[in-house]
C-alpha cells in the first residue's frame, strides 16, 4: 500500500461520521464559559460530555494557584525531568499524591496516556506476562503492547474469567499483572477489585488499577473506586489522570513498592518529555486540596449523577448497570445514534458519541458526563432534551 | 493432542459462521463456504472489536489463551487455525 493510501479508509470513516451533519470528532467549542457551559457554532451549549467531574476547572483556588505559579516559575519547564524539567512543585506534588493514597510513593507523569504507557513499558518486558480487561482503555493497550510482555485478556469485570486465565498460566500466573480499570468510562460500572484483590493474592500476581475517571468520584476521601471497596492498601499500582476531575492535565502513578522510584531511570514515556508547566503543577495540586478538603463538590456530583440516570431511566431509555457519574444511554445502531447525538448537539447539548468499534459492545451509545457544577436546572434540560429526540429511536 | 489441523480449521469455520450470524453480517450468505483462505476482515468486514470478541470465543472454545502478539499475522481461517494448532500442541 503506498504511504498515504491508507488514510482511505479514515476518509470513509469522517464521511460516515459527518453524514448526520457534525462530526462528533471534530466539535470545536468557540468560547468556553463555564465547566458546564460553552458557546457552539453561536449556541448556547450545556456541556454533558466534559469529564469535569467536580467542575474544578474554573475554581477561583485553582486558577489563582497557577497565575501564581506561572508569575513565579514561568510558562514552562523547558525540559525533561530527568534534566533541568524537575522543579520543587514537581517533587511536591509526588509526595502529596503518594499521601493521599496512603503510599509511600508517587511519581508525575506529562498526560494520563504518558502514565500508562510509562508505568507498563517499565514493569513489563519480553517473557513477562500480563492479564488485561476486554474493555481496558487504548493506553492501557498500548502500554502492555510496547512492552512486548505475553498479553492475555479476560471477559470484562469478569472474575471467573480472570481466574480461568490465571490457572491456565500455572507457574507462570506468580508474578503476572493484572490490569484493570476502576471506574469504565463509557458504561460506568465499576470493576470488582475485592475479587480481584482476592485472587491476586491468591495467585501471587501484582494489580495496576486505572482510576482515570474514579479520582475524585469515589471513596470516602475520593481516591477512586479501590478506597470506596476497601482494597486501595492491596493494590500495587494506582494510575491516572490530571484530566478529569482535577481540571488540568497530566498524569500519576502511585505505589507500595520502592521500584516505582527505579522506574524513573527506565521508563521512556517519562524520560523523553518535557516536564509538566509549573501552573499545570500548580493548578492540580490545589485541586487535590479542594478533593480533600471539600467532599460536598462529591455530593453534589452523586445527586447529579442519580437524578441524570433516573430521568433517563423514567423516560425508558436504556443505561448502563449502576449509577454514576458516567451515563451511558443504548442506542443500538449507528444509524440511530448518529442523528440523536446531532439533536442534541443542534438542542444545546453536547454529548459524546460512541459507535462500534469504540463502543464496547455491538451498541451504539450516547455518554454523558455528569458534573459537580451542573445546576439542578442543567441537569433537567438534558434529561427534557434526550425526551425531545425520543421519537428518533 | 489428537486434533488434525484440518478439525482445527473446520471448527474454526463453523465457529466463524455462528458468530457472523449471530452478529448480523448479511455478506455471509454471498460468500458461501468458509474455508482456510477466508479473511476475517476483508470478506466480511468485521471491525477489530468483532476479532477480538471472535478471538475470545475461540479461546473458550478450545479452551487455550491465545496471545495478543501471536495474532499480529493472523488473517485468515487458516491463520487462526496454525494459532490454535500450536497451542493445542504445547
Amino acid at each position: 500500500m503506498a504511504l498515504l493510501e491508507k488514510f482511505e479508509a479514515a476518509a470513509r470513516i469522517r464521511e460516515q461520521l459527518s453524514a448526520g451533519g457534525h462530526d462528533p470528532t471534530q466539535v470545536v467549542i468557540d468560547r468556553i464559559i463555564s465547566p458546564t457551559e460553552g458557546m457552539v457554532e453561536g449556541r448556547h451549549t450545556i456541556l454533558a460530555g466534559t469529564n469535569n467531574y467536580l467542575g474544578l476547572t474554573f475554581d477561583p483556588a485553582c486558577i489563582g494557584a497557577a497565575r501564581k505559579a506561572i508569575e513565579e516559575q514561568g510558562t514552562g519547564t523547558t525540559g525533561s525531568r530527568m534534566a533541568n524539567g524537575s522543579f520543587a512543585a514537581h517533587a511536591a506534588l509526588e509526595r502529596e499524591l503518594a499521601d493521599f493514597f496512603q503510599m509511600p510513593y508517587g511519581m508525575v507523569f506529562s498526560t494520563g496516556y504518558a502514565a500508562n504507557l510509562g508505568t507498563l513499558t517499565a514493569l513489563l518486558k519480553p517473557g513477562d506476562t500480563v492479564l488485561l480487561d476486554a474493555d481496558a482503555h487504548a493506553s492501557l493497550y498500548d502500554g502492555c503492547q510496547m512492552s512486548g510482555a505475553d498479553i492475555f485478556r479476560f471477559r470484562h469485570n469478569d472474575v471467573s474469567s480472570l481466574e480461568k486465565r490465571l490457572q491456565r498460566l500455572g507457574e507462570r500466573a506468580k508474578d503476572c499483572l493484572i490490569v484493570t480499570e476502576g471506574l469504565y468510562s463509557v458504561l460506568g460500572d465499576c470493576a470488582p477489585l475485592v475479587e480481584m484483590v482476592k485472587l491476586k493474592k491468591q495467585y501471587g500476581a501484582y494489580l495496576l488499577v486505572d482510576e482515570a475517571h474514579s479520582l475524585g468520584v469515589y471513596g470516602e476521601h475520593g481516591c477512586g473506586v479501590a478506597e470506596a471497596q476497601g482494597v486501595m492498601a492491596d493494590v500495587d499500582f494506582i494510575v491516572g489522570t490530571f484530566s478529569k476531575s482535577l481540571g488540568a492535565m497530566g498524569g500519576f502513578c502511585a505505589s507500595p513498592h520502592a521500584e516505582l522510584e527505579l522506574i524513573r531511570y527506565v521508563s521512556r514515556p517519562f524520560i523523553f518529555t518535557a516536564s509538566s508547566s509549573p501552573s499545570i503543577i500548580a493548578s492540580t495540586h490545589e485541586a487535590l486540596r479542594q478533593i480533600k478538603s471539600r467532599p460536598e463538590l462529591r455530593e453534589t456530583l452523586w445527586r447529579n449523577a442519580n437524578r441524570l440516570y433516573e430521568g433517563f431511566k423514567s423516560l425508558g431509555f436504556e443505561v448502563g448497570p449502576d449509577v454514576s457519574p458516567v451515563v451511558a444511554v443504548r442506542l443500538g445502531e449507528k444509524e440511530v445514534a448518529l442523528p440523536f447525538w446531532n439533536g442534541l448537539l443542534e438542542k444545546g447539548v453536547y454529548t459524546n458519541l460512541m459507535i462500534p468499534p469504540a463502543s464496547p459492545d455491538r451498541h451504539s451509545y450516547i455518554r454523558c458526563s455528569v458534573s459537580a457544577a451542573h445546576t439542578a436546572e442543567q441537569v433537567e434540560s438534558i434529561i427534557d432534551t434526550f425526551a425531545s429526540l425520543k421519537n428518533l429511536m | 493432542m489428537n486434533t488434525s489441523f484440518d478439525d482445527i480449521e473446520q471448527k474454526i469455520g463453523k465457529l466463524l459462521a455462528s458468530y457472523l450470524e449471530s452478529s448480523g453480517h448479511p455478506e455471509l450468505e454471498a460468500h458461501g463456504e468458509i474455508t482456510g483462505a477466508t479473511n476475517l476482515v476483508s470478506d466480511f468486514t468485521m471491525d477489530s472489536f468483532q476479532v477480538m470478541e471472535f478471538l475470545m470465543e475461540l479461546e473458550e472454545s478450545f479452551d487455550i489463551m491465545i496471545d495478543m502478539n501471536s495474532l499480529a499475522n493472523a488473517h485468515t481461517v487458516g491463520d487462526l487455525a496454525k494459532v490454535v494448532s500450536e497451542l493445542l500442541d504445547e
